[in-house]
Parts: C-alpha cells; structure tokens; sequence
C-alpha cells in the first residue's frame, strides 16, 4: 500500500513537473481570419472553391455566431489566440489600433487605385491604412409600389401621402427605419430634414458651423409634428416592428440595410432603391457609407506570418478576382472598382448607386466619441424620442443635439 | 477486504485523473503565457495529491474540491478585480509597457511623402545576405538590389525583364522559393533595407516593399521617446500614455495598463461626472432592492394566506402559480419585454393606452418592479407557505379565545413569527436583488436615458448594470473603473450577507 501510494505520488509529481515542460509550437503557415455569421460561411465557400490566392499559405476561416461574440472575442484575443485579420466593421479600426491589436499596412498605388480615397480612409487612423476595403455598407429607402406609384421627389411628398392615406389605408407609419437603428440608418432623416453627424467640406471634416442649424428643428416640426405639437405619426421614434409593418403594406416607405435585402425580394418587394429626398426636390440625406474592411492584426508578426497575411490582403481580399468571388455569395456592394462592374444584382447596384448619390464617410473618431456626455449613437436616438414620444420642444432639443455634436466633432477631430 | 481494495483502486485512478487533467491545463496555460493560472493548478495538483492518497486530513477530503472552487472562481476573481481598480485600464490602455514600447517603436515609421513602393522579389545576394530585387518601371524607373548594408543600382537592359517590365532575374541575386520564403516570412518583415538616407525599404508582403523612414525614436534611458522630424519629446504622463511635453492632446497610442492606485476611487468621490451619476445609480439600486423584496414578500404571503385554507382546486392553483418560478426567467423577461411595446406591446392593447413604457423613468421603473414582482412572488409563496405550516395553530386558537379578530392575530402574532423566520431570506433576497442584472439588462437595458440632458446613467440602471455599460457597453470601455465600482458593490453585498448571516446564526452551530 506504501509502494502503491509512493508511486502514485511520483507520477503525480512528474505530472506537476511536465507543466515547466513547454509544447513545441507546430509550424503554422495558415492564415487564420475570424469573420461573423454571415461573412464566415461566405468566405469559407470562396476559400473551399479555390484556396491558393498566395502561394505556400492556406486561408482558415473560423466563423463567430454574431457579430457582437467577434468583437468580443477580438477584445479578449491574445498574442497566441488571435487571428492574422479580422473581417470586420470600419469604426472598429480606431480601438483596434489603441488596444495594438491591429497591424498598419502600405499598399501599392496599383492596389490603392482599386478603391475611393474615402473607402480607404474608413480603414486609416492617425494615417496608418490598416486593412482593405470589401464592401459597402449602407442603406438606403425603399417604397411599396402597392402603394405609391412613384419614387418620392421631396421629403414632403412622401409626408403628405402618408397624412392623406393614413386612414384609408390603415397606414401605422409614413416612413420608418427597418434597418441600421435609429442613430446609423436614420442618419438619412437627419440629413434630409437639414442636420448632419459633422459638416464636411471638400470631404474634411470642419469644426467651424453648426452639424444641426436651425432649419434642422424647423423641418422637424413641419414634417413630424402636428399643429398641437405631438407627432403626426409620420417618423415612429423606434424601429421596432418597422420590418414587418414594411412587408405586411402597412408602412408606405421604410429605409433597410444592404445585408436584409433578399428578406424583401422574397416577399416580392421591388428593388427601387434611393436615399432618403430631401426637403428640397434633387436633394437627399446623406448616409452613411461605411466600409467592412479586412484588417491585419498584430498577431500575423508574432505568429511569423505577416508577410503572407499582407499578401492575402492584396491578393486576395482586395483583388478584383477576389472580390467578385466573395460578392456573388455575400450579395453587397463590393468597394473594389473592378467587382463593381461585374455581373451584380439589382438590390447591390441599387444600394451602390443610392451611396454614391449620398454617402458620406462613417468617422469612428467623432461618432464613437463621448467629449459631449454621449456619443452619437445614443445622442440621435434620444433627440427622436424626446420629440416624438415625449413632446418636447424641437428648437430646444435640437440645439442641446448641436451642441454636444459640436463638443464630440472637435474632441473627434484631434483624434483623427 | 475486496470491497477495500476495490474503492482504494477506483480513488487512486480518480485522482490519477483529476491530476491528469489538471496537468494538461496546467501546461496549456504555462505555454500560453498565464503563468498565475498554471502556479494555481499546480498548487492544486500538489494539494490533491498530499490530500487523497495521505492521511493529513480526512475532514480536507471533503472540503478540498469546495474550496479549490472558491479560490478559483470567487477568491480569484475578486483579487483580480481589486488589483485591476487600481490600474489605467481602457480602450487605449490595453497592453503592457513593454508591448506598448514595441507598437509604438514599429508603428513610429512613416512613408515618404509620394508613398513610394517598389515590386520585389526576395532572394539572397551573392555574400548570402537578405536581397531584394527592387522594380518601379513606371514611376520613379528604378531597379536595384537591395540588402541591409548595401543598394546596388542596376541597368535594366542587364536584367530579365517581364512582361510587365519587372525584374525576374539579375546578377548577383538568388530568389527564394515560395517554400524558402515561407520559412524565413517573419524574419523578412523585421528587416530593414538599404535605400536612400534617411529612408530604407520594409516588406509589405513578399512582393511589395515600402520606402519609410523612422520617425519616432525611442531614448530608453530617459524612457522618452522624441520625434526625429521636429524634436519633440514624449514622455510617460503616469497614467498609461506617452504624451507630447509641448502639447498634452497628442497622445502617443498604443498605451498600456498603468498603476494608477487609488485614483479610481478618489474619482467616485471627487469627480462630479462619476459621483453624481453613481450616487444617483445607488440611490435606485437600494429603492429597487428593497421594493422587490417588499412587494414579492407582500404578495407570496398573500397568496400563501390565501392557499392556506381547503379550497377547490388548491393543487391545481398551487402549480400555474408556481409556474413563473419555473419558466427560464430570460424568456419571461423578454416576452415582457414585448407585451411593454408602446405600440404593439399587449398591456398597451388591453388598456387601450400609449404609454410609453421604455421611455418614461417613471414607467420605465415600475414596468421594472412588476416583472421582478412576477418573476419572484412564487418563491416567497413558498417559504411563507412552509413557515406558515411550522407556526403551531395553538397560537391564533388562544389569540382568538382572548378576544382577537383575524387581523390582530396576523399582524400581532402570524407576521412577527414569519418574519422572524424569514428575516435571513428577506436579507438575501434584497443582496440578490440589489445585483440583479439580467432583469435590467434584458428589459430595459438600464434606460431610458436622456442624453439630451447630459444624463450618464439611465433610470433603470443600477449599479451592476451600470458597472456593466461603463466597461464594456460603450466603446470607450473603462474597466479600471468598473472594477472599482464592482469592490465598492462588493463591499456593500458582503456586508448585507454577513448581517444576514449573523441574524439568522448559522455559524453558532459550528461554536
């Protein structure tokens, strides 16, 4: 028993001494990319299909069950847990680049050409590019042909339709946003009724003017509100159940991101695709245009694959070639100039056309920011409530919006 | 005898077991750096082994597991979230010092200003050094070999040209292999080769390499680091960052996780941003708790009263009311969630109203305190159902003798011996409650907040939830602070649970 005991301890003993005793780390040449629930399986069935973009090295895709758990698991990824790139959204560059999680990287001016100056600037801090572009986000404003003959010319069209239909037709909305939330998607309306996020001039951004003047709130209560000062129904201040009024006829106009619109197509919607009109016959509000980027991690250099991740980058992700593959399986507007002319669907011209027209660049440095209290995503949402569900004075409301869009644009604009 | 050596067989290969895997974690966590995790199992190894197969202890034999389980997931814990309060830990602040110091030494290059690059191809030179074989036939028309001692320029009419006038071959240049080049991939992206004083040229991917030059220098023995294009110094503010002398907003980045000791929590208190918001949170969090307990106590009691007769159908009753306790408490939250919809909300429809629930403090909090009242009265309705049970009846029969009516019997006699019964409970249930995050956080999300107001915290938000969007709800996540925020709660808990075990003298049992 003594023997028996004495040698159990040994062996226990050897075991505790094998935790001194490091693996060896296998040779790895794969590059590792971590993409959410829909661009993972869409990348996986490109990879399958051909799988030697950069000669010596294997593309692995491993797929997240959400976006939030990728972003989770980028925060919480480790020199040797985290991947070579991560498929991703622009405004995750900016705290990318804080945490040293992600990597800089100098493409050729034959690559840069591929894409907007905008695109890659989505993708830059502190004027270090640090992935390539791959497709466009945004959204854009779709109408039932059911009920509404014609595109809208002005934003006013569209409200008196809704006002003179509403009780004919059951309407429960004129216009409500069923993609993007109240703060991204409904940065149209914004737009379209007179504010913005930041004034942009010659594609910078200026921290002189008003982003929300007064003609802003005067728009708000002329189009959303009624002469008792309550909403007229027209903008619902949440985007609950927006999609489904949309499909079921109820909702005349609804504006829906470019990743939903085969859920409408399937419906039978048609895809006449636009920004959102605004006041002003010929113009519109602006959107948006925010690029999902591939973006080179810190991790590639410690795991000895830098040089092969940089390659998949250009030869892969940010190829014509590459992005044509991608997209006739992802289904969204490619940023790469050559995949935009190739064979795309009605929903992915309509959105890349809708961006063109009126996308404005997505700056995570500004919007993401908190100088003013809050930051934008919380601000926008809270200025639709205050007015529309609480009854508040639009004027006033409005001006606390400019005055801490302006704290967060010029706190934003060092940061750039 | 048989029986003997059987059981001591199957403890030796448990233990073997436990040992083996605990190995096998031990050396996974080693290799990947946690070296505080790997002491532990290490530690924990040893303690199983002295612990089942000697005769140091036997009470240890049964208490061992339990307690390697709260050191590991309750002691652990809240050690590291005591060290991490005292630290400059956020968005920015990430890393450690010396990781820091590395991305900012390779992030401090810059291109040249026509952002020059050149097709490559990589090889070795004839001395056997790292070469690239260097092509720009449209911009700057250049072709050299290049290593990090020395830039060969070379006549294209010497080369082999292709068909996109890029060098493929020249004198003096082995290329490597695409296999050669995949074994040497992270050495190659470290090099830096020769090109035009002050620049050199870095790889960007095995064909492409980038004209840059150093901009930021780092000066080790004043820990500094200096802009080589103005002379501007950057130095360590104490607080995680290197930052300008000359201009404290141009912030070098990467930071890394200072000490900041009690910074934090001097900030709770001195900082009107993080105090009033906090005070405000905590104020609601003590309210919460304590009307949840107050209304589900209420109403378990009601209902236990109530069953307490022989009436038709008390089984059938005793089940659906039961039934909220049963159900997954996130679905119920949800479905709640929907039926307080404003516009197509169930509650609107019934009453024929538009409230908004979500968006109105007030509503916002009751819609709160109604659904923790559902999700938690059939507990209480228990409890009080059993205590109801132990009271002897002898009581209320000699009350009524002596003239008392039902109600001077329940408030005289029935309550005081429930409640001295279920004070402990009631202690528990408010330190439940007052860190009751997934009702606030499924419900309301700790809204409504009103932004527009300059409003930090919403009226829903209670401390944990609150701590909870402080470090990762944003994205400035703070998690210095929301560590020093969860010891404060921590505090408060504890010392409700001591108080509640105190009173309920559990632990004179073991005197």
């Amino acid at each position: 028993m003594i023997r028996f005991k004495s040698i159990a301890v040994a062996v226990a003993a050897a075991l505790v001494g094998s935790v001194f005793m490091v693996p060896a780390q296998a040779q790895d040449k794969e590059i590792l990319v971590w993409a959410d629930e829909t661009r993972g399986p869409n990348l996986t069935k490109v990879v399958e299909g051909k799988n030697d973009w950069v000669a010596g090295y294997k593309i692995v895709i491993r797929t997240f069950s959400s976006f939030d758990a990728l972003k989770t698991a980028v925060d919480n990824a480790t020199d040797l847990t985290g991947p070579d790139i991560i498929v991703g959204a622009n405004d995750w560059v900016a705290t990318g680049a804080k945490n040293g999680k992600l990597a800089p990287i100098t493409l050729s001016n034959a690559v840069k050409n591929r894409f907007t100056p905008n695109n890659l600037f989505d993708l830059s801090y502190k004027g270090n590019l640090y992935g390539v572009p791959l497709d466009i986000n945004n959204v854009a404003m779709i109408y039932n042909t059911k009920l509404v003959k014609s595109a809208p010319k002005s934003f006013g069209d569209m409200v008196n339709y809704y006002l003179a239909n509403k009780s004919k037709q059951k309407l429960v909305a004129g216009l409500c946003v069923a993609g993007g939330g109240m703060s991204w998607g409904a940065h149209s309306i914004l737009s379209a009724l007179g504010g913005n996020a930041y004034v942009l001039k010659n594609g910078k951004v200026v921290t002189s003017g008003n982003p929300v003047p007064a003609e802003f709130s005067a728009n708000v209560k002329k189009f959303l509100l009624a002469k008792n000062g309550k909403s007229n129904g027209f903008l619902p201040a949440s985007d609950a159940g927006c999609k489904d009024n949309f499909l079921a006829g109820k909702v005349p106009f609804a504006i829906i991101g470019n990743w939903e619109w085969k859920d409408y197509v399937f419906k039978g919607f048609k895809m006449n695709l636009m920004p959102v009109p605004g006041v002003k016959p010929g113009t519109y509000g602006n959107m948006f245009g925010s690029v999902s980027g591939a973006m080179l991690t810190s991790y590639a250099a410690k795991r000895g694959v830098e040089a092969g991740a940089k390659d998949v980058l250009t030869k892969f992700f940010a190829s014509t070639e590459g992005a044509i593959r991608y997209q006739s399986v992802e289904l969204r507007p490619p940023a790469e100039k050559g995949a935009q002319q190739a064979d795309l669907t009605a929903a992915q011209i309509g959105f890349g056309k809708a961006g063109s027209l009126a996308g404005i660049p997505q700056i995570g440095a500004i919007l993401n920011g908190t100088a003013g209290s809050s930051s934008y995503w919380d601000l926008l949402p809270a200025f639709w409530t205050a007015v529309l569900v609480d009854g508040k004075n639009p004027a006033a409301e409005a001006k606390k919006l400019n005055d801490f869009f302006k704290k967060n644009i010029e706190a934003g604009v060092k940061d750039l | 005898m048989n029986r003997l050596k059987i059981a001591t067989l199957t403890k030796y290969i448990l233990v073997a077991f436990a040992i083996a895997i605990l190995s096998f974690l031990a050396q996974s966590a080693f290799a990947q750096g946690e070296v505080e995790i790997a002491l532990f199992l290490a530690v924990s190894i040893i303690a199983i082994g002295i612990t089942y197969l000697t005769k140091i202890s036997i009470p240890l034999k049964f208490f061992l597991p339990g307690l390697l389980f709260l050191a590991a997931f309750a002691l652990g814990p809240v050690l590291y979230t005591l060290g991490m309060s005292g630290f400059q830990f956020q968005t920015g602040n990430y890393i450690s010092k010396d990781a820091a110091i590395e991305r900012i030494k390779l992030l401090g290059v810059q291109p040249d200003e026509n952002g020059t690059t050149f097709d490559v191809l990589v090889g070795r030179s004839d001395s056997g050094d790292f070469a690239l074989l260097a092509s720009d036939p449209f911009v700057t028309k250049q072709y050299f070999i290049s290593t990090q001692e020395r830039l060969t320029r070379l006549d294209p009419l010497d080369l082999t040209l292709d068909s996109d006038g890029l060098a493929s071959e020249a004198p003096g240049f082995k290329a490597f292999s695409n296999r050669e080049l995949r074994e040497v991939d992270q050495t190659l992206t470290t090099i830096r080769f020769k090109y035009e004083e002050p620049f050199f040229l870095q790889l960007e991917g095995s064909d492409l390499a980038a004209v840059k030059r150093q901009k930021l220098e780092y000066l080790s023995d004043q820990d500094q680091f200096r802009n080589l294009l103005t002379g501007e110094l950057y130095s360590d503010n104490g607080r995680g960052n290197y930052v300008s002398e000359a201009n404290l907003d141009d912030i070098l980045q990467p930071g890394w996780r200072s000490p900041i000791w009690f910074s934090h929590y001097i900030d709770l208190f001195s900082d009107p941003k993080v105090r009033e918001p906090l005070v405000k949170v905590f104020i609601w969090t003590i309210i919460f708790a304590f009307l949840t307990v107050l209304t589900q106590f209420a109403l378990g009691l009601l209902v236990a009263l109530a069953m307490n007769r022989p009436i038709w159908g008390r089984r059938i009753y005793r089940s659906i009311f039961i039934l909220p306790y049963a159900m997954p408490s996130i679905m119920s939250i949800l479905i709640w969630g929907g039926m307080f919809d404003t516009e197509f909300g169930a509650i609107n429809n019934l009453f024929n109203s538009d409230v908004a629930w979500f968006q109105n403090p007030n509503f916002a909090r009751a819609a709160v305190i109604i659904v923790n009242l559902w999700l938690g009265f059939p507990y209480f309705y228990l409890v009080t159902s059993g205590a109801l049970q132990a009271i002897p009846s002898e009581l209320s029969e000699a009350a009524a003798i002596d003239g008392a009516s039902g109600k001077q019997t329940f408030w005289k006699i029935t309550l005081p011996l429930l409640l001295q019964v279920l004070s402990p409970l009631l202690v528990a249930s408010f330190a439940f409650n007052f860190n009751n995050f997934n009702l606030i956080y499924l419900l309301t999300g700790g809204g409504p907040r009103n932004d527009l107001d300059g409003e930090i915290a919403g009226a829903t938000d209670i401390l944990i939830s609150y701590t909870y969007r402080i470090a990762f709800g944003t994205n400035i996540q703070n998690l210095g602070l929301a560590s020093a925020i969860s010891v404060i709660i921590f505090i408060i808990v504890a010392s409700i649970s001591l108080y509640g075990i105190r009173k309920s003298k559990v632990l004179e049992s073991f005197k």
